[in-house]
């Protein structure tokens, strides 16, 4: 049986120490998801709001089913090329997709299937709350962004409730806008400089 | 101690391993600075041994093949790096 020596102990445990300590992984890696979903879901929840108040003609309702299905397809595309490619994906990182997925999974069912006990506005402020949780999920892990974006969405879903009806839609769009799509416009800025 | 660990690439290996899910080989070359003959023999000893699990497949028409810790090369890693801290304090 091999033998190691008290110095030889002190240095592997040194190697030991140094590679977990270079373990930083990045929770998101591409901001891509998130200028997506931002952008389709601030599009639906004002398309809903002005065919509800008559802005709008009842056809264009067509755009949502056509908006989620190119999301849904895009976010699937990426996922598996994500996958394909990641040299590493951290335990962190694979907990945080699940993290993702499951909430707006559950949203994205709560708004189709459950319409009639979330009606209307109801339904984007689902997806507020969804978006929200995956961004202070995000922001828990350390990303100073996610954690204002995750605010941001919050405090528009708070401004939602107090402003008049009309303006209820608009403020949660932009909320979603700004909250959702700004943090995946800002992770995809900082990626381009960390590659310069 | 675990014998197997008592090579400093291995042991650096699993370190390695320790906090993702799967590794590209490259990746894992490239993380512990060794060649890749070198590390693929240590990898094959782990993976026979069932402390990594090796997935071999083809992205773009190319050969991927990543490696993740299996549960008994967790155990194992946790032990082994237990007895050697054991040691460090009885030396001291």
């Amino acid at each position: 049986m091999e033998r190691i020596d008290p110095a030889q102990a002190r240095n592997h445990i040194e190697m030991v120490d140094r590679i977990l300590a270079e373990v930083q992984p990045r929770l998101c890696s591409g901001g891509e998801h998130f200028v997506v979903w931002g952008l389709a879901s601030a599009a639906i929840t004002v398309t809903s709001h002005l065919v509800a108040q008559g802005r709008a003609p009842a056809a264009a309702l067509w755009l949502i089913p056509a908006i989620l299905a190119a999301s849904v397809a895009f976010s699937a595309l990426r996922r598996r090329f994500t996958q394909q490619v990641l040299a590493r994906t951290s335990l962190v990182q694979r907990e945080f997709f699940n993290v993702l997925w499951v909430t707006l999974g559950l949203a994205f069912i709560v708004d189709v299937a459950v319409f009639r006990i979330f009606p209307g506005i109801a339904g984007a402020a689902i997806w507020s709350v969804a978006e929200a949780i995956v961004l202070l999920y995000i922001g828990m892990h350390g990303n100073r962004r996610a954690q204002i974006a995750g605010i941001l969405i919050v405090v528009s879903l708070v401004v939602a409730n107090f402003v008049s009806q009309n303006l209820t839609a608009y403020v949660l769009a932009t909320g979603m806008l700004v909250g959702y799509g700004g943090f995946g416009a800002a992770e995809l800025l900082a990626r381009g400089d960390e590659l310069h | 101690m675990d014998e197997l660990l008592l090579s400093k690439v291995r042991l650096g290996i699993v370190a390695a391993l320790l906090n993702y899910d799967w590794v590209a080989f490259t990746e894992l070359a490239r993380a512990l600075d060794v060649s890749n003959g070198n590390l693929g023999a240590h990898l094959s000893k782990l993976v026979d041994a069932g402390y990594v699990e090796e997935e071999k497949s083809f992205v773009n028409r190319r050969p991927l093949t990543r490696y993740r810790l299996a549960r008994r090369g967790r155990d194992a890693f946790s032990d082994h790096v237990r007895q050697l801290q054991a040691l460090l304090k009885e030396a001291t």
